[in-house]
């Protein structure tokens, strides 16, 4: 856990690339509709296997032993092997939780093993418990329906900084959103005055890197805020701003909110291309040798400067 | 280049890797026989892992970089998957790891202990009526003392439909008793009563039973023999199991308390697994020839057999033996194996 994000419920997972990563982690209330979407799966598929067993059990195809037999053999393997089997092959996933897009992973960040989605499984009774009667609420209830409370794995939740019920705490492992989200598209700013109030921005004015994402955060959602919003928005970065750069105080927030993101996103070189320097040598000496004639007399140097090149190549980017 | 470009230029690499992603998520082996893609797909992925980890000096608007957080975890998940284990691994575990792991687990000596000298302890009292009168109606009730006579009164016969269907009850019943004591291990009281009361109420029964002058004693022992090595030993494991989950909790050996849990969680699993395997056999022993009128010979046969089969898997397989330490040392299945390097060291 990125001790700077720890208010934040990521974990931070660091790939053979090294490169670092965060994933979001599933916290109980994302959690129980998948347990309750299972259920209600091994529940189908268990009464439909009965349907299925009473209809053919009373030919002579099977006999009634035999039916009674798969039976209790199935609903004891729904019971105790249905996560184990879909979570180690379906990649950490069990139908339940590919629904709602989230996925078992190990803490580590690599995927679950067959060891893991055991342990995970076998003990999720102990998460379950402390199991409670109908019997202590109404008197003339049956004694066969015990409602698990959930109790032990909210706590454990509620402790361990990656929302791990006992289970997974055993196992090492850890519930993570997997889930898509939509590919950010360039922001649109039709406003032609966007352009012409940013050439105004002085030029030695250096956006910090935490303004420049308030910016971008603002420009990607403003199209969803309604006018006098974004004016009582934007006012409160925008008034100082305006009284640095000496603009009218009647300048709209918006726009000068939306001109600092043109300057800074779009119009503005962010970073120099290290090909620049090093452009394809096979097509600069031939140009050379175009110029100079068959015969190269000039000893090419090693790496090209800028001033060694021809002028045209300087400025291809 | 401007962010704005370099956004567009990007855009259609992230956007193919999201669709490799998908295509990919249920498939159990997505990159066989597919070359041409594994080498695309981590292509797409080293890009936009790239894209990620210069996203700070690019300043990419912070929408992008989250969107790219998640691609990235998206496409690790599914480019580094759950390793499939080949059968040599498996054949390794079940052979070796796994008795070797259970003989030296001291939590396996404890279970087996109390519940074998509470079931024997139990039994004595329960048989001799001259010395200890009334243990085992004040044990198991009155009432459930005459159900029992009642059940064994007659002579073993049933047709093959019940044979099955009590096979399937008794894999249902049992062995989902030896997973609870498994799961309530954490909390160790759970386990060890269960572990106690089984002991103690199974030893009454045999003890009620081998009585020279209870009737039912005979068809009692007929149905018991055959199954009875392999249910108590599950008991027993199943407990032991509980218990070293509970144990990991509080002796955590100098390590941190949950990491503790976490190894030991790791070495109660050959433990319950072995149980249930057990639990398995032992009810279709019971299922099957338990009930059968077959002659008792042949059912103490199919006792001593068992007996010798456990004998050979945990004893025999589980023995510590040097070159066995040395092999599984630096074993990365062996749950054992921080303690195993310095036993074969010394």
């Amino acid at each position: 856990m990125n001790p700077q994000n720890s208010i934040d419920l990521t974990a931070v997972i660091t790939t053979p690339e090294n490169i670092q990563f965060e994933y979001r982690i599933a916290g109980p209330f994302r959690r129980l509709p998948s347990f309750l979407l299972d259920f209600a799966i091994r529940m189908m598929c268990v009464i439909t296997f009965y349907i299925i067993a009473f209809l053919v059990g009373g030919t002579a195809l099977l006999p009634v032993g035999m039916i009674l037999f798969l039976i209790m053999l199935v609903a004891f393997a729904f019971d105790w092997f249905y996560g184990l089997f879909f979570e180690s092959y379906w990649n950490g996933q069990t139908p339940g939780k590919w629904l709602t897009q989230i996925r078992v992973i190990s803490v580590d960040g690599r995927p679950i093993n067959a060891y893991q989605a055991t342990v995970r499984n076998f003990l999720r009774l102990a998460d379950f418990a402390p199991m409670v009667s109908f019997e202590a609420f109404v008197t003339d209830a049956p004694p066969a329906y015990a409602v698990p409370t959930f109790l032990v794995a909210l706590i454990c939740m509620t402790l361990s900084p990656r929302f791990q019920r006992l289970g997974d705490l055993a196992a090492g492992t850890m519930v993570v959103v997997n889930e898509r989200s939509w590919v950010p598209s360039n922001v649109k700013l039709e406003d032609p005055r966007v352009a012409s109030l940013s050439e105004h921005i002085p030029p030695n004015f250096r956006m910090s890197s935490t303004l420049a994402k308030a910016i971008a955060l603002y420009a990607e959602r403003r199209s969803r805020i309604s006018v006098g919003r974004r004016t009582e928005l934007a006012s409160h970065l925008a008034r100082p701003l305006l009284k640095q750069f000496n603009f009218l105080a009647d300048t709209s927030p918006d726009l000068l909110l939306c001109a600092l993101y043109y300057r800074e996103f779009v119009s503005k070189e962010a970073f120099s291309d290290a090909k620049r320097f090093a452009p394809p040598i096979a097509s600069a000496s031939m140009s050379r040798i175009a110029e100079i004639g068959p015969v190269a007399t000039q000893e090419p140097a090693l790496t090209p400067t800028p001033e060694s090149l021809p002028p045209f190549l300087n400025h291809r980017l | 280049m401007r962010i704005a470009e370099l956004l567009e230029k990007r855009r259609q690499g992230w956007i193919e890797l999201e669709r490799m992603c998908d295509s990919f998520r249920s498939a159990k082996y997505p990159f066989a026989n597919k070359g041409s893609q594994v080498s695309r797909f981590s292509a797409l992925y080293r890009a936009a892992c790239t894209d990620l980890a210069m996203a700070e000096q690019y300043q990419l608007p912070p929408t992008t970089v989250e969107y790219l957080h998640r691609l990235v975890g998206r496409a690790h998940s599914q480019l580094y998957r759950s390793r499939q284990s080949g059968p040599a691994r498996w054949i390794r575990y079940v052979s070796m790891i796994a008795p070797q792991s259970i003989f030296r687990d001291p939590c396996v000596k404890v279970a087996f202990v109390v519940f074998f000298g509470l079931f024997t302890l139990s039994a004595m009292l329960a048989w001799n009526e001259v010395r200890f009168p009334g243990f085992a109606e004040r044990m198991l009730g009155a009432e459930q003392i005459k159900k029992m006579e009642e059940s064994f009164d007659k002579p073993l016969e049933r047709n093959f439909d019940q044979y099955v269907m009590m096979a399937g009850f008794y894999i249902k019943h049992n062995t989902s008793i030896g997973l609870q004591c498994f799961a309530l291990g954490p909390l160790i009281l759970p386990s060890l009563c269960a572990l106690a009361y089984n002991a103690v109420v199974l030893g009454a029964s045999f003890g009620y039973m081998a009585r020279s002058d209870v009737d039912a004693g005979d068809v009692f022992f007929q149905f018991v023999t055959a199954h009875g090595v392999f249910e108590l030993t599950a008991i027993a494991l199943s407990a032991a199991s509980g218990l070293r989950l509970g144990v990991g909790l509080f002796s955590t050996g100098g390590l941190r308390r949950l990491e503790s849990f976490r190894l030991n969680a790791e070495r109660a699993l050959p433990i319950i697994l072995a149980s249930v395997v057990l639990f398995f056999l032992a009810a279709f022993t019971e299922g099957f020839i338990s009930p059968s009128p077959l002659p008792y010979f042949f059912k103490a046969c199919v006792a001593m057999l068992s007996s010798g089969l456990l004998m050979y898997y945990f004893v025999v397989l589980g023995y510590p033996r040097p070159d066995i330490e040395r092999e599984l040392a630096n074993n990365e299945d062996n749950p054992w194996r921080t303690i195993g390097v310095d036993r074969a060291t010394r």
